[in-house]
């Protein structure tokens, strides 16, 4: 039996950090199993990834180039959609065949993997104070550490931020809200001055999430919050939750045109709206900064920026915390050739591939240092700063929880958009699906 | 639901034909190769078995058991998934959905479409005639992802088509998010259904209230039985048969109701929407959980098998 | 037809009532028009959304979403050609794929059943038609979930044989009873001569009665068109792959793909939507005798 020597690190805000001397968590495999010192550069690493379409040419030239320097091996890649992804990885992992590396989101979603035993231990490889691990932002190795275990490769980091339109601010004689409070003042004076405040559409659900995660990293205590993103100990009890609730919808009702009816509302639509000038604001993901902003837009001619939602002030959990998730990349347990795919992981997100990913795509790397003036744009690489000076990074509340919980929030938040549900309600659905979990 | 009836439609009144023959059958030139004759439907069989059969034996199976998608090991559970749909909430909105689905689509899809038949059926010239069930036709032969794809910009809030000619009218206060809000959704998608289906249901009864002998209707003419009476009197009495069916038809296709939620709302908002057939998926497909969506097919399999078998028991007494 | 029996003496006495001509001319012109005015409204209630669907893949994305109603300045034709390389093409071509095999297995497969069960004596022949009829009692969605570990454990999920697998065996029930329904009624005199004419049971299929049956086999024939080509469910399911992906499925993940380049997702709708609307009208005829036929006489 291993002896847990647990340190918890009080930094870790949605996630509880921790050091122990052997893979712990339930059922992972422990690293001792396989030695990914050594490397053999030949055989077949397969790879499955989420970037098929206008994503899809950097993987494949990370695959090039690592066939050109090793001849003996052989990459064997696959790109798929977002949605393409989701199917086939549940095909994939009922039929047992998971190929040797393959992408995840952060949380529950990525735990679920390392859990059953089918994502290997890297820590001894990629943990804060190793070689590799010392070039990653330490924001976005925590976001895969559990118990100590860090159990995948950070890849992209993606972080929600308001933009906001500055002439448009300048127009109206407002100046960027500092507290949740300035922002509903700087909402009604936007909008008397004629200008729809912020853009907003949750056809899909998530985007209202996003919203609730931020608030509830302001709302509820760090420690409470990692509590309740662990399935055994989850209660989702603290009135901070309900109170995001209620601040998400003063937002909704004074910011945005759609109100009650955001649910039919298209996010793209409205993303649209914004960069056409026609709203002052709209929450976006920092990686969807090029496309919510396009060259040639009137929102680039009357010029953009971002600020972080600002926290109510009377908050009582991390005002400091930032929405934001690295994506990642799991290495197969089963795999014959697991030291080799961590060097082709490596390779991928050396300092030079690194920016060659923002450059190419757009996607800030958790690579220290990849991003410069030539592969980005001057509002990413400030979104990137914001993003390390983070105190912690909340993932998202869709991907961070169960399944049946990150649904209970999900139909919840819609009931409470269209006026059906009050916030105590959703939290007593939240609390019920989260007993029920339990098993 | 156009192909899903048009499968059980035609086959449900064949079927009384099929039992009603069973007793005489024609051919058997007493070759001697009796059993090389089987080949011939060995490959019907085969497929049936393995893909319609084993899939439904194992699903009932499945219901009883909890799975994990990854190690793929499947543990008994007894009546556990069966006592929490009980206790589902969600789950008894979807059956309620599907009622409300089958109530509404029984009064457009049966009544509303053999009352259209008869009115097209009374019309003089045959080109108007069979132009009008034509074009009420093609809806059903879209598939419903394109309605679902369509509709979902008709009921748009900002931009939609439904909203315009509210506001065009003068109505503009109706105007609101027709998917996107609870109180709306389960009806806006139930309303293009019956956009989908009617011309349909429409063809069928029409195709039936060509057979009624036209000496009928001459006959009750030189009674002075006006055409609404005589629509009473004789059109609906006589494709009662059809009626029934169709009723049987409609009930079972609602209750298999799927593609249209998928591409509207997929179930949403706030479950609003939610029928057997996406909760079954959502459960399975998204929370992993095999178990529970086999139970709630088997619910689905009780309640399709239950219609199905009102249909044959009332065939066959008609025969009698 | 006892029904019509019962149902003409009851009106014979009641009906004779005389009406003042006027009224009657009056209330029969007011009926007619409602009725004109009924089917008029749903005429446009059915083909307006159609041609506004058409329409709107020829405009440009703010007209759609400023003018939904006004026709486009400029026909623009780009959104088919954007549609087509973002994916449409790809599904096109798989499910004509798709539709193309399956309909050709499901109606050689159905007619040698169909045969079997009319046309030569077999053993257990109850016993199959009764299997074969219990497989129309069956919703697609109950067989969904142990379908899903099956198709893996035999290697065929996520490929075109999933899907063509699957549509010939959930359609051989229908297409064998329409089929059935037509076989039955030809004359035994057919086969008889055929025997005497020393033809084989193989030759008496292929040269007698398979070419008697093609009016239904059309009809059957176009029924699965018309499924194959239309089935989500399956397509969903049984397809993670983008390259195999058919139309109804696609067009989903076109929808949430293409963001918000409106007039592709509509220049997609109709691309799918155009062939079986052209097949109805061609092909009418046949498409009512199908129904009819299954219907019964």
């Amino acid at each position: 039996m291993k002896n847990k020597i647990i340190a918890a690190i009080a930094a870790g805000g949605a996630i509880t950090m921790a050091l122990a001397g052997c893979g712990g968590g339930n059922g992972g495999t422990p690293a001792a199993d396989v030695d990914l010192s050594e490397v053999t550069h030949e055989g077949t690493v397969s790879v499955i990834t989420r970037y098929a379409g206008n994503y899809e040419s950097f993987f494949e030239k990370m695959k090039a180039d690592y066939e050109d320097m090793h001849p003996d091996v052989t990459i064997d890649l696959q790109q798929e959609s977002d949605q393409g992804y989701k199917d086939k990885i549940k095909t994939l992992t009922a039929s047992q065949s998971l190929p040797d590396i393959y992408f995840t989101w952060p949380g529950n979603y990525a735990e679920q993997f390392y859990d059953n035993g089918v994502a290997l231990d890297l820590t001894e490889v990629i943990a804060p104070g190793t070689e590799w691990g010392d070039t990653m932002a330490p924001s976005a190795l925590e976001a895969f550490t559990k118990e100590g275990v860090t159990y995948a490769v950070p890849f992209g980091l993606d972080a929600k931020f308001m933009v906001y339109n500055q002439k448009l601010f300048a127009d109206a004689g407002v100046t960027v809200p500092e507290t949740l409070e300035e922002l509903i003042e700087t909402c009604g004076t936007l909008r008397a001055a004629g200008i729809t405040p912020m853009s907003f559409g949750n056809v899909d659900g998530w985007p209202a999430l996003h919203y609730i995660t931020q608030l509830n990293s302001y709302n509820v205590p760090a420690e409470t919050l990692a509590a309740d993103f662990k399935p055994e100990t989850a209660t989702f009890d603290h009135p901070g939750y309900a109170k995001s609730l209620e601040q998400f919808t003063e937002i909704l009702t004074e910011c945005t045109d759609s109100g009650t009816g955001a649910n039919g509302v298209d996010y793209y639509t409205e993303r649209d709206a914004f960069g056409a000038g026609k709203a002052a604001m709209f929450y976006v993901e920092n990686l969807e900064f090029g496309a919510t902003v396009p060259e040639g837009s009137q929102a680039e001619a009357d010029g953009w920026d971002q600020f972080k939602l600002p926290a109510p002030s009377d908050a009582e959990g991390d005002t400091e915390a930032l929405t934001g998730a690295p994506d990642g990349f799991l290495i197969n347990s089963r795999s014959k050739n697991a030291a080799l795919a961590v060097d082709f992981m490596k390779f991928v997100t050396s300092q030079e591939n690194a920016s060659e990913l923002t450059a190419q795509m757009g996607i800030p790397s958790p690579v220290k240092d990849s991003l410069t003036e030539e592969n980005s744009t001057p509002q990413l690489r400030e979104s990137i700063d914001v993003l390390q000076s983070a105190s912690s990074l909340s993932i998202w509340l869709d991907t961070v929880t169960v399944p049946d919980v990150a649904d209970a929030f999900l139909s919840g938040v819609e009931g409470l958009i269209s006026g059906a549900r009050s916030p105590e309600d959703v939290m007593s659905s939240v609390q019920a699906a989260s007993e029920q979990a339990k098993g | 639901m156009s192909e899903g009836a048009l499968v059980t439609e035609a086959n449900r009144v064949e079927l009384t034909r099929a039992s009603s023959t069973l007793d005489e059958p024609k051919g058997g030139h007493g070759r001697g190769r009796k059993w090389r004759g089987l080949l011939w439907a060995l490959p019907a069989l085969v497929l049936l078995c393995l893909f319609v059969y084993w899939p439904l034996l194992l699903n009932f199976r499945y219901s009883v058991e909890q799975s994990n998608i990854f190690t793929g090991e499947q543990t008994f559970v007894g009546a556990d998934n069966y006592v929490k749909m009980a206790g589902d909430p969600i789950f008894w909105r979807a059956l309620g959905n599907n009622v409300l689905y089958s109530v509404v689509s029984v009064a457009f899809q049966v009544f509303g479409a053999l009352i259209l038949a008869a009115i097209i059926e009374g019309l003089r010239r045959e080109r108007l005639r069979s132009w009008l069930r034509a074009i009420y036709f093609v809806p059903s032969a879209m598939s419903l992802t394109v309605t679902g794809l369509l509709f979902a910009f008709i009921y748009q809030p900002k931009g939609g088509l439904l909203n315009g000619l509210l506001e065009s009218l003068g109505l503009g206060g109706l105007a609101q998010a027709w998917l996107g809000n609870p109180d709306t959704a389960m009806g806006a998608i139930i309303a293009m259904s019956q956009w989908q289906g009617f011309g349909y249901s429409t063809l069928l009864f029409a195709v039936a209230i060509q057979r009624i002998p036209s000496e009928l209707y001459e006959a009750a003419a030189i009674d002075g039985i006006g055409p609404i009476r005589r629509v009473f009197s004789i059109t609906i009495p006589l494709v009662r048969e059809m009626t029934t069916l169709m009723i049987i038809v409609t009930l079972s296709g609602a209750f298999q109701v799927f593609n249209e939620v998928m591409v509207t709302t997929s179930g949403g908002p706030d479950n609003s929407t939610q029928v057997l057939g996406t909760w079954l998926y959502r459960s399975g497909f998204v929370k992993n959980d095999f178990g529970y969506a086999a139970a709630i097919a088997v619910v689905m399999f009780v309640i399709t098998l239950t219609l199905a078998i009102v249909q044959v028991t009332i065939a066959n007494r008609k025969r009698l | 037809m006892a029904d019509t029996v019962a149902v003409r003496p009851v009106h014979r006495g009641s009906a004779r009532s005389p009406r003042p001509v006027g009224v009657l001319g009056f209330w029969r012109i007011v009926g007619r028009l409602m009725i004109f005015g009924l089917l008029a409204a749903l005429v446009i209630a059915v083909v307006y959304p159609i041609l506004w669907m058409g329409i709107s893949s020829l405009k440009t994305n703010s007209e759609i979403l400023g003018n939904p109603f006004g026709w486009p300045d400029a026909l623009d034709f780009g959104s088919y050609v954007r549609a087509l390389d973002s994916g449409v093409a790809t599904y096109f071509l798989n499910s004509v794929i798709v539709t193309g095999a399956s309909v050709i297995l499901t109606t050689l497969i159905s007619t040698w059943a169909a045969y079997a069960l009319t046309r030569i004596t077999i053993p257990f022949s109850k016993g199959i038609l009764y299997l074969i009829i219990g497989g129309l009692m069956l919703a697609p969605t109950v067989a969904v979930i142990p379908l899903v570990k099956l198709l893996q454990a035999w290697g065929i999920y996520d490929t075109y044989w999933a899907l063509i697998l699957l549509y010939t065996a959930f359609r051989i029930p229908f297409t064998t009873f329409l089929i059935r329904s037509y076989m039955i009624d030809l004359p035994l005199e057919v086969d008889e001569a055929a025997v005497l004419d020393g033809a084989s049971t193989w030759q008496t299929f292929w040269r007698v009665i398979l070419p008697m049956c093609t009016p239904i086999i059309i009809s059957a024939v176009i029924l699965q068109v018309l499924f194959a080509w239309n089935e989500y469910l399956f397509a969903l399911i049984f397809i993670g792959d983008e390259s195999l992906k058919t139309l109804p499925v696609g067009l989903a993940t076109l929808s949430s793909r293409a963001v918000t380049d409106f007039p592709a997702v509509f220049a997609g709708m109709t691309l799918a939507a155009i062939p079986m609307i052209a097949l109805f009208f061609l092909c009418q005829r046949y498409f009512i005798r199908g129904l009819a036929d299954g219907v019964g006489k």
